[in-house]
């Protein structure tokens, strides 16, 4: 009798230890934020941002007679030396994204193997039957996600917390030295690509050449086109860094909502603009 | 005096532009006085101020980057932190024990062997609360 009800006792525990772990497994979903880090991490790093900056000094000799070149060589020189840098400032959002997406991910799937094959083992030893084995087999897997989500959850809400205002600030500096440093100094280049065919067309003593005048206007116009995709390509650059910054701000103001549908909503709106303004960098830049 | 501020600094740099073009726009305007000797000084003149600008908008980049660093510093460490949860779900050893666990108990249930559900019972309960209760799991 006291047997029988020990026997009752547990396994009531058991099913409700069951239920829980179904009921939670179903509310926590970190869907939205897998696609938001995958997508951030995508975007984030541009590497022709650092390798044309550090190119231009060398583009800009052909515009400048050889008595400069000794300078733009040592402003190469000053910016390859900052090259290590740029490229982790990108590389650091990427690297983090990609954790994220990975919290986010998890890795059940060997797990659920080795649950199999353990439920295999047991079952052969208590001779369970196989409508059983399968049962046993279904509801430990649920609950075994059920607990690695609960941990997922805690360490995801831990991480963003701990890195939004690093991450924020990290974006903000990237921004800061693509409009304010890049983009104008793309722009010098631009004004001494103008002034060289300026010069070409209009010193004093330059004989008229009409053939020669039409062709320097054509090149003229295929350099300055070349300056302008890259600035435009940089300044979406700068845009879709504005869209991986708001987006994270809000997974860090909501992130005691992560796993509610409203939250997957909203985070899947920025994860939509974020991929829209990563489509446009992409598309500027295969022009 | 106190060094730029990288934000001081661009705007130099852009004034140094803006002084090359306006230079730039003067010589185009008056070429018709300019002898080929004044052209060609004040041509040198607008490419060293455009050669600055670039020089500033280098350093004032510079020292963003140095700036950053301790953001990076902040930013690297939350990285490893989500890296090493990452490792530590790959291989969540306690989800097993619990699961392992509840197999034996359900199991013991299943095959009606009271002797040893006690124990499997206790198995459960101490599996499921050290996987709940581990706020760090690599410490």
């Amino acid at each position: 009798m006291t047997g029988s009800l020990l026997i009752c006792r547990s396994f009531a525990w058991t099913l409700a230890l069951v239920f829980f772990a179904t009921a939670v497994s179903g509310c926590v979903s970190f869907k939205e934020i897998k696609a938001f880090a995958s997508v951030s991490a995508n975007a984030a790093s541009h590497d022709a941002l650092t390798r044309n900056y550090i190119e231009a000094p060398d583009r800009r000799k052909q515009y400048q007679p050889e008595k400069f070149h000794g300078e733009l060589e040592a402003q190469k020189a000053r910016r390859e030396a900052q090259r290590a840098s740029l490229d982790l400032l990108q590389q650091t959002v990427t690297d983090y994204m990609q954790a994220l997406e990975g919290l986010a991910t998890g890795d059940i799937r060997p797990y659920d193997k080795s649950l199999t094959n353990l439920s295999s083992d047991l079952n052969d030893a208590t001779l369970l039957d196989r409508n059983e084995k399968e049962a046993v087999e279904a509801l430990s897997t649920i609950l075994a996600r059920t607990v690695t989500a609960t941990y997922r959850l805690h360490e995801l809400k831990k991480i963003v917390e701990e890195s939004n205002q690093p991450l924020l600030d990290i974006i903000s500096a990237t921004r800061k030295i693509v409009k304010k440093g890049i983009a104008p100094d793309l722009q010098v280049e631009s004004t001494l690509v103008e002034r060289y065919y300026d010069n070409f067309m209009l010193a004093p003593d330059n004989p008229p050449e009409p053939v020669a005048m039409a062709l320097a206007k054509e090149v003229r116009a295929e350099a300055l086109g070349r300056l302008e995709n890259r600035l435009r390509s940089i300044q979406a650059y700068g845009v879709v860094l504005e869209k991986i910054a708001g987006g994270h701000q809000y997974l860090y103001d909501h992130r005691d909502m992560i796993g509610d549908d409203e939250f997957g909503r909203q985070l899947k709106q920025y994860t939509g603009e974020l991929r829209a303004a990563y489509k446009s960098l992409l598309d500027i830049s295969r022009e | 005096m106190d060094k730029l501020s990288p934000d001081d600094a661009f705007e130099l740099g852009n004034q140094f532009r803006e002084a090359a073009i306006a230079l730039g726009d003067w010589r185009l305007r008056n070429r018709a006085g300019l002898s080929k000797a004044q052209w060609e000084e004040l041509d040198d003149q607008e490419i060293a101020l455009l050669n600055t600008a670039s020089g500033i908008f280098t350093s004032a980049i510079g020292a963003i980057l140095t700036d950053s660093q301790p953001a990076l510093a902040g930013l690297k460490s939350s990285v490893k932190s989500a890296k090493s949860a990452i490792k530590h779900i790959t291989g969540f050893k306690e989800a097993l024990d619990l699961a392992s666990a509840l197999l034996l108990l359900a199991g013991a249930v299943y095959s009606g062997n009271a002797a040893i559900i006690p124990a499997g019972i206790v198995a459960l309960q101490d599996a499921a609360e050290a996987i709940l209760a581990s706020d760090e799991p690599d410490a």
